[in-house]
């Protein structure tokens, strides 16, 4: 074995004989007292646990750490569900690659929201000074940095990335990095992975290869390369031995602990999908929108009539505004005509069943509620009509700052009843206290469910959750039910069961 | 380190570089630094530099270090000094420097006879082996000046001794015969030899998990024939995680003079 030493100790020492200039016996004692503590004697174990007085780690979260530092070697997807604590898993490993010497420079990818969350919980927790990224931090003097993909990846802050030598790359939300033809994904790709942790609850939200994408990004080869993976998974895309052997591979890269194998005692979840009826007028209106892709051809692509048709399961306001955007591309006059007939028919109505349907659920629950929509303007409409029947609701979406989000958690805990989020309010906010949670509208996504719904159950919640999925019958909300269920499918072959997230798939 | 360790260790250390201690409590600890503790780990060159070169007053600044910050109710204002924070490496780095060579005589009790003393080099190494994990050892060395003879664990048996920077009157330090600088040697190869007798089964451990990733790296990449930059960057990244390494550093030493 080769053996290096550094020779800086001996030539100073001749110096010193020389001139007789020597130290203090108790800081000499001191010194080696110091280096005698923090000895790491095994190779294996976490050492760094005793010193952590504010973690007080669970089972699962230690097996994790271990398991992803002894037998991955420091590179893996934690994959854990919603609210099992992923983030204290990475602070555990990364805190001890730290202390054993094998990580001086760590880079964080955060989504922007949760930036100060992860730099405040590693300070807090572990110790670990992981300084967020401000317009005037140097990049090249910071040893842990927090930073969000979206500045990463520009201009140039990535080229100053690039020029770091980071030991340890941290990726939260890695779900982001699922299609390997955006910038974010090349940008990764191009890091360098000495040891590399990929966070996600949700590795795969619409096909396989979704998650050999970032298996590939992680361990490129694992799952063979593109060509081989996607001819061996299209053409048995039954053969079950197939997915034995790859869910194998899978659990070779990846930690994920369901809430069932924790040994904790979680509530459980109770679904209620609920069918709402349009009004007859509300259906006619839906019809009259149908009609709009003969009429024009600015309607005629599906993505945008699909759009409608959600918009118009969700709200008036919702769909208004896209229909006024969109009449401003309509050239002739009949077809102004048509879609102006349109909005007035829209605009006239007076209920809105869905939110009739909401106030039930809501008087009824007598207690916290979340309301979960895709649509702003839904979610300003909704907050107007509880008001109306008064209810009082606060708003929640991702383009607040910390401040602003830790105010309306706030407002929620202590002066509302309800809290209205969109989408981009899914990721990163606890909200243990409450139990209610109301899908006003599906996303096409099933793991962006799990996400809202991961906001409430999870650790420290004592209730069991009710989940209400709102689904107006006979639209294209029936179309999106049926297709999340196939998804779903896919998922459990390979990652492992999903907690209920709705109950058609197993009636009862 | 605990949070109590660090606080006992932040006033020794204190005391021991001439820093007074101006207020010393179990949660946190205010010092008065010397100039040369000030240039040493107030990262400000700027001001000292200003200073000397204007002939200005020096003001070197006071510290305080707050161990415990859950404890603490007052307003004291402060830096959060944990084991792991950067500063308490800083002076960690600092004992280092300043703790690291000695020049000793054990104490003798002025009223005794002549007595003779034995010059001994002593001498601590850290060992670290590295790969994907990491394992470090401690040895200290004594080796006898006169005799060539080698104790283990040397810095354990003479800690407790109490030592003086000056040759007491009734001591009588013989002359070492060999000469220090070549007894650092004589302690490397000891150290060396093991070293190599060591079980290294970690390395060769290691060597077969590289040799399995890069094949799977390599499948990845195999019908493209202009590999990518991010193939390279991988590969080394492989070679960076998994080459099995053994560093050896000097932690301090010295002479000293037994009875």
């Amino acid at each position: 074995m080769n053996v290096e030493k550094s020779p800086n100790w001996e030539e100073e020492f001749a110096e010193r004989l020389n001139t007789q200039q020597w130290d203090s016996w108790k800081l000499y004692k001191m010194c080696y007292d110091v280096v005698k503590t923090n000895l790491i004697t095994e190779f294996t174990g976490l050492k760094s646990l005793k010193y952590l007085p504010n973690v007080t780690p669970l089972e699962h979260q230690l097996e994790a750490a271990q398991t992803v530092i002894e037998r991955m070697n420091g590179k893996a997807i934690l994959a854990d569900e919603v609210g099992l604590g992923k983030t204290i898993e990475a602070g555990l490993i990364l805190k001890e690659y730290l202390m054993r010497g094998l990580v001086k420079k760590a880079l964080i990818l955060a989504p922007a929201s949760l930036v100060n969350q992860w730099s405040d919980e590693l300070t807090s927790k572990f110790y670990i000074p992981a300084i967020p990224y401000r317009k005037n931090t140097s990049i090249e003097h910071t040893d842990i940095l927090v930073m969000s993909m979206d500045t990463a990846k520009k201009s140039p802050h990535k080229e100053a990335i690039y020029a770091e030598a980071y030991d340890m790359i941290i990726i939260d939300e890695a779900h982001k990095l699922k299609n390997h033809k955006t910038k974010i994904y090349e940008f990764v790709q191009s890091l360098k992975k000495k040891f590399c942790l990929l966070l996600t609850a949700t590795p795969i939200q619409n096909n396989v290869f979704e998650l050999f994408n970032l298996i590939s990004l992680l361990k490129p080869g694992h799952l063979g390369n593109f060509d081989v993976f996607q001819s061996s998974f299209k053409a048995s895309k039954h053969d079950l031995e197939n997915d034995e052997f790859l869910k194998e591979l899978v659990n070779q890269v990846m930690v994920r602990n369901r809430r069932q194998d924790t040994g904790i005692e979680w509530t459980t979840r109770k679904v209620h999908n609920i069918p709402v009826k349009f009004t007859e007028k509300e259906r006619e209106v839906y019809d009259l929108i149908l009609q709009l892709k003969d009429i024009s051809p600015v309607f005629a692509g599906s993505f945008s009539m699909i759009t409608l048709q959600k918009e118009m399961c969700s709200s008036k306001e919702a769909t208004c505004l896209t229909l006024e955007n969109m009449m401003k591309n309509c050239n002739t006059k009949d077809e102004i005509a048509f879609v102006e007939e349109v909005i007035e028919q829209l605009m006239a109505l007076q209920t809105n069943a869905k939110a009739e349907k909401v106030l039930e659920i809501v008087r009824s629950a007598e207690d916290k509620v979340i309301i979960f929509t895709e649509y702003r303007a839904t979610q300003i409409f909704l907050q107007w009509f509880l008001h109306n029947n008064g209810i009082t609701s606060v708003l929640f979406n991702g383009k607040y700052n910390k401040s602003k989000r830790d105010y309306m958690k706030y407002l929620f805990k202590e002066k509302a009843q309800v809290l209205i989020a969109t989408e981009a309010g899914g990721e990163g906010i606890n909200l243990q206290f409450c139990h209610h949670i109301i899908n006003y509208d599906l996303p096409w996504n099933p793991m962006k469910l799990e996400q809202r719904i991961g906001r409430v159950h999870r650790l420290g919640q004592e209730h069991d959750v009710q989940i209400y999925n709102l689904a107006i019958a006979d639209t294209i909300e029936q179309k999106i039910l049926d297709l999340l269920h196939l998804k779903i499918d896919v998922f459990e072959k390979v990652v492992g069961e999903l907690d209920d997230i709705l109950t058609y798939k197993h009636p009862i | 380190m605990y949070s109590s360790q660090v606080n006992e260790y932040l006033s020794h250390f204190f005391e021991e570089t001439d820093c007074s201690i101006i207020e010393r409590h179990p949660h946190y600890i205010t010092a008065q630094l010397t100039i040369d503790m000030d240039k040493r780990i107030m990262n400000r060159p700027y001001y000292w530099k200003y200073v000397e070169s204007t002939n200005g007053v020096p003001c070197p600044a006071q510290l305080t270090c707050i161990t415990h910050p859950e404890e603490v109710l007052e307003d004291v204002k402060g830096e959060i000094v944990r084991f792991g924070s950067y500063r308490l490496n800083q002076i960690f780095r600092v004992a280092q420097q300043l703790g690291a060579y000695v020049h000793l005589y054990e104490a003798v009790d002025d009223n005794q006879d002549q007595i003779f003393l034995t010059p001994f080099l002593g001498v601590n190494y850290k060992v670290s082996y590295y790969c994907d994990q990491t394992k470090e050892m401690l040895f200290s060395f004594g080796l006898n000046l006169m005799t060539g003879e080698v104790i283990e664990q040397f810095h354990e048996q003479i800690q407790e001794l109490s030592f003086v920077s000056e040759r007491p009157d009734a001591a009588f330090p013989l002359q070492y015969i060999i000469k220090p600088l070549r007894g650092i040697e004589r302690l490397d190869e000891l150290l060396y030899n093991i070293i190599q007798g060591d079980d290294h089964n970690w390395a060769e451990k290691a060597k077969q998990k590289w040799v399995r990733d890069q094949r799977v790296l390599d499948y990845f990449y195999n019908d493209v024939e202009d590999k990518p930059e991010c193939y390279e960057i991988e590969k080394k990244a492989l070679e960076e995680r998994y080459a099995a390494k053994i560093k050896c550093e000097i932690i301090n030493g010295g002479i000293f003079y037994l009875k």
